[in-house]
């Protein structure tokens, strides 16, 4: 067992688990925060993509002992029911989500990379979009969602998008 | 003096309870929506425009419970131990050394299962296989422990000893008759269609010219983001409830039953919120096992497939073999088409016959064609089952009708578009099944799509795409 205590959506949190626990374990098992979805546990779908100080992971390949004291963000400290964060407004406003399973991950990778550029091109949006594997949607309601929350976030105007 | 009890007269109708009597009919209540019904080849308003799913907003907020997101008091989480050989016989399974283990609470095999078979169609299935393994993903034995991960140690210590069986891996292979049965006795032709039209080969001998070709597709994995999963409770008082993903509960209820051996009434399905089906999550794959995982430990077990056992363990697409042979005019008129196609049906049947039928009367295609002979069999191999997924059987032979449309265009030097504008149904146009089709717009189809990607033909600067 190892004794880890990291700070997750704001808050401390401690727990005692086996060694070869991921973050993505003790997320979902020990913090019950099942936002974060187990898609393939290798590295491969981003449905378990959290954000690690600052930079957006897969925590089904990151170790409890790798996240000893660091800050890690999930989809539930995005935002509340009350309360929503531009991306989860305009993912749900376009239909950007069918069976939801890569939402949050895909949400997540969205967030991190409108951190840090706050106008993306279609390009970038894609690049940051690289390792979420969507089986449902085909992405282009997605990347229309990203484009439209960036203008929120630059307090533009969301611009309309045309029907099929 | 004492009044003599008057006798009943038995009325000719029984007096029935309230709630049985006709009632009268509800008032009616008008909708102010006008509800539009489209005529046949009108444009229905809800296409191609946007919609907002009712449940996008928890999606988004990561709130959406599947069924690994559920957890409930006391439950054990299982592992199911895979055969990884494709075709044996199953000499010995010792699960002694698992159940010493800590944590281990239970272990089960295939003689567990009071009637080992189900599925859709043909029950030829085994929940988890007893005494002969049919392809690799077979499951032998399943553990259900405190933790997923010692479930998943404890499948390393069940000692399974196998009497391997030369596989039948070769669809054309496992369709000739001297071929051993993958469940003999039983032929490995485990379904097969025919539908004629006229005289193919009198049309044949009156083309211009005749052409065949052979075109194959692969297996494909419908990989739903959320692998498979299910939760099973056998409650003290003999009922069983399951969480499950099944699109199918009510199917998924009677094959429950039917390998518990208990009367449905007893069973209870939640179909939960489903991460993608796209077909794989028509049948049910573990359910059985983990409802008598939960009657011996008296507790919850949830099972949740690795990726790999997804791959391995749930249903695929079938892969086709098709022969097709087509005469016609030198404008490229279809006078005639014979069409030969071999699904890989994999190990059980799943949904095979609806995918044999539906693939046979599509092969075709989208042509009028007076004379056909269309030949479908399905066969049992020793590899991952075949099951429903999304156009049963139409993608593949799409890519085969419309790979030899291209051929036989290009070999008589007509434009692709051409080709098919000259054999292409029309309203009212039969099926090969002799069914009168309406809505039919696949020439305006055609010929929008051409403009809009800017076709010119191939003489006039196309750029050698098929349309
Ligand atoms: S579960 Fe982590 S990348 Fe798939
Ligand atoms: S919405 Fe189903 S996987 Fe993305």
């Amino acid at each position: 067992m190892v004794n880890v205590t990291l700070k997750v959506n704001g808050e401390t949190r401690s727990a005692s688990v086996p060694p070869e626990t991921t973050l993505l374990r003790l997320l979902r098992d020990q913090f019950n925060l099942t936002g974060a979805k187990l898609g393939c546990d290798v590295g491969d779908c981003g449905a378990c993509t959290v954000i690690v100080d600052s930079k957006p992971v897969n925590s089904c390949l990151m170790l409890v002992g790798q996240v000893e004291g660091r800050e890690v963000l999930t989809i539930e400290g995005l935002a509340n029911a009350d309360h929503l964060h531009p991306l989860q407004k305009l993912f749900e406003h376009f239909g950007s989500l069918q069976c939801g399973f890569c939402g949050p991950g895909v949400i997540i990778s969205a967030k991190a990379l409108l951190d840090e550029n706050p106008d993306p091109s279609t390009e970038e949006i894609r690049d940051a979009l690289g390792g979420n594997l969507c089986r449902c949607t085909g992405y282009t309601k997605m990347i229309e969602a990203i484009k439209g929350a960036s203008c929120i976030l630059r307090g533009e105007e969301v611009p309309a998008v045309k029907s099929a | 003096m004492t009044e003599r009890p008057k006798v009943i007269e038995k009325p000719d109708v029984l007096e029935q309870p309230d709630i049985l009597k006709p009632q009268p009919p509800a008032p009616l209540v008008t909708f102010p929506i006008e509800v539009v019904v489209p005529e046949v080849r009108q444009q229905t308003p809800a296409v191609g425009q946007r919609a907002t799913r009712a449940d996008g907003r928890l999606h988004g907020l990561g709130q959406t419970k599947y069924i690994d997101d559920m957890y409930f008091p006391n439950m054990l989480f299982a592992k199911i131990k895979r055969a990884g050989i494709a075709s044996a016989h199953i000499k010995s399974i010792d699960t002694k050394e698992a159940e010493a283990m800590p944590g281990v609470i239970a272990v089960i095999t295939g003689r567990d299962i009071p009637c080992n078979s189900f599925g859709p169609s043909l029950k030829d299935q085994p929940v988890l296989a007893d005494k002969r393994v049919f392809h690799a993903g077979d499951g032998v034995a399943a553990v259900a422990a405190v933790t997923e991960q010692i479930a998943t140690e404890a499948l390393e210590k069940i000692k399974v000893e196998y009497e391997p069986i030369t596989p039948v891996l070769d669809p054309l292979e496992s369709l000739k008759l001297e071929t051993p049965g993958v469940h003999a006795p039983s032929s490995n032709i485990y379904g097969h269609k025919v539908i004629k039209k006229g005289d193919v080969e009198k049309a044949f001998a009156e083309s211009d010219r005749v052409f065949e070709g052979t075109f194959r597709t692969q297996m494909v994995e419908h990989v739903p983001l959320e692998p498979y999963a299910c939760i099973a409770q056998w409650d003290a008082n003999g009922r069983v409830t399951v969480y499950s993903t099944l699109g199918r509960i009510t199917l998924g209820r009677a094959d429950v039953a039917r390998t518990l051996g208990i009367p449905m009434s007893r069973i209870r399905i939640v179909a939960t919120v489903v991460g993608g089906n796209f077909g794989g999550k028509n049948e049910i794959r573990a359910e059985p096992a983990m409802a008598l995982l939960s009657k011996k430990t008296g507790r919850p077990v949830k099972c949740v497939f690795t990726r790999a056992e997804e791959f391995t363990s749930s249903t695929t697409r079938h892969p086709l073999i098709m022969d097709y042979k087509t005469g016609v005019t030198k404008q490229g008129k279809i006078l005639g088409r014979k069409i030969r196609l071999v699904l890989d049906g994999g190990a059980y049947c799943s949904w095979s016959e609806t995918t044999l039928g539906k693939a046979c009367i599509l092969s075709a295609g989208p042509y009028n064609i007076e004379n056909l002979y269309a030949e479908a069999f399905v066969v049992y191999t020793n590899k991952t089952m075949t099951g429903a997924m999304r156009g049963f059987g139409a993608p593949q032979v799409c890519f085969a009708y419309e790979s030899h449309m291209d051929d036989i265009a290009k070999a008589l030097g007509i434009d692709p578009l051409e080709i098919r504008l000259l054999n292409a149904f029309d309203e009212g146009s039969l099926s090969p099944t002799s069914q009168k089709l309406h809505s039919v717009v696949v020439k305006e189809s055609l010929l929008r799509a051409a403009k809009r990607f800017g076709w010119n033909g191939i003489g006039n600067g196309g750029n050698g795409n098929g349309a």
